[in-house]
């Protein structure tokens, strides 16, 4: 369970939740990752790791499911469930 | 693998095979010329394998012991080979060293990152590559200790159809 309360996408204003509906696009899901959540509670720190993220992940020299396997990599590593 | 590798060459202080090392091994490493002939045809094949003239401090590590050491170097040539014809799909080896060299840089093993980084070059990756590996493997690193402090739960995805034989290594 969370150690912080996660506002729901509904409760964040109409530029958050546009970034929302692009991370929904850009996974193919039709949910908010938690993650994403918690980047746009702090957005002084969310907004830069959000730009650093849309500049390493898509398809450059290596595709984005090279990537998204190095993500899991470390995940596993790391022993992150989430 | 790589944390198998990677774990022996730390904790007994193998020297770097590419970068420049102070580092003095723990154990005697077992050189080519004073190895016994099972022992040369494993380090035969790993030289062949990786484009190195002498094999692998870690190799040398564990070579007292030679049914250990083949044992581990099938292991390793059976974890790192290309895919064998037939199965499309499968991680292609210069996939596998960017994999273990975000392995060794998220487990801080100085021998790994020296020797994953020499074969992700070798085996082609650009330096703008070798940055995209290490800027995913960072900006991860981050995003788990975020969630691990948070204890955000996992979310429940349902199982994605793939098509059949499709190469997920690819862009769509």
């Amino acid at each position: 369970m969370e150690i912080v309360r996660l506002p729901e996408p509904d409760e964040f204003g109409p530029e958050d939740r546009k970034i929302f509906d692009n991370t929904r696009h850009w996974f193919g899901i039709d949910f908010v990752p938690k993650m994403s959540l918690v980047l746009r509670m702090r957005p002084a720190i969310g907004d830069g790791l959000t730009q650093a993220s849309r500049r390493a992940m898509p398809d450059r020299v290596l595709t984005r499911g090279q990537k998204e396997l190095i993500a899991a990599a470390v995940s596993a590593m790391n022993v992150c469930e989430y | 693998m790589t944390n198998n590798l990677n774990s022996l060459a730390d904790g007994v202080r193998c020297p770097l095979d590419f970068g420049a090392s102070e580092r003095r091994p723990l154990l005697a490493l077992v050189e080519p010329d004073a190895a016994p002939p099972e022992v040369r045809a494993v380090y035969d094949e790993a030289c062949r394998f990786y484009g190195m003239d002498r094999p692998p401090a870690v190799l040398r590590a564990m070579a007292g012991d030679p049914a250990f050491l083949r044992g581990v170097w099938s292991a390793v040539r059976a974890a790192f080979g290309e895919p064998e014809p037939g199965h499309a799909g499968r991680l292609d080896r210069l996939t596998k060293e960017v994999l273990a060299l975000a392995a060794s840089v998220t487990a801080k093993s100085e021998y790994g990152v020296d020797f994953h980084l020499r074969e992700v070059r070798r085996l082609g990756l650009p330096e703008a590559g070798v940055l995209e590996v290490l800027q995913v493997t960072q900006l991860f690193n981050g995003y788990t200790k975020i969630a691990d402090a948070l204890r955000l739960a996992p979310t429940d995805f349902a199982p994605l159809a793939r098509p059949k034989d499709a190469d997920p290594m690819r862009p769509g």
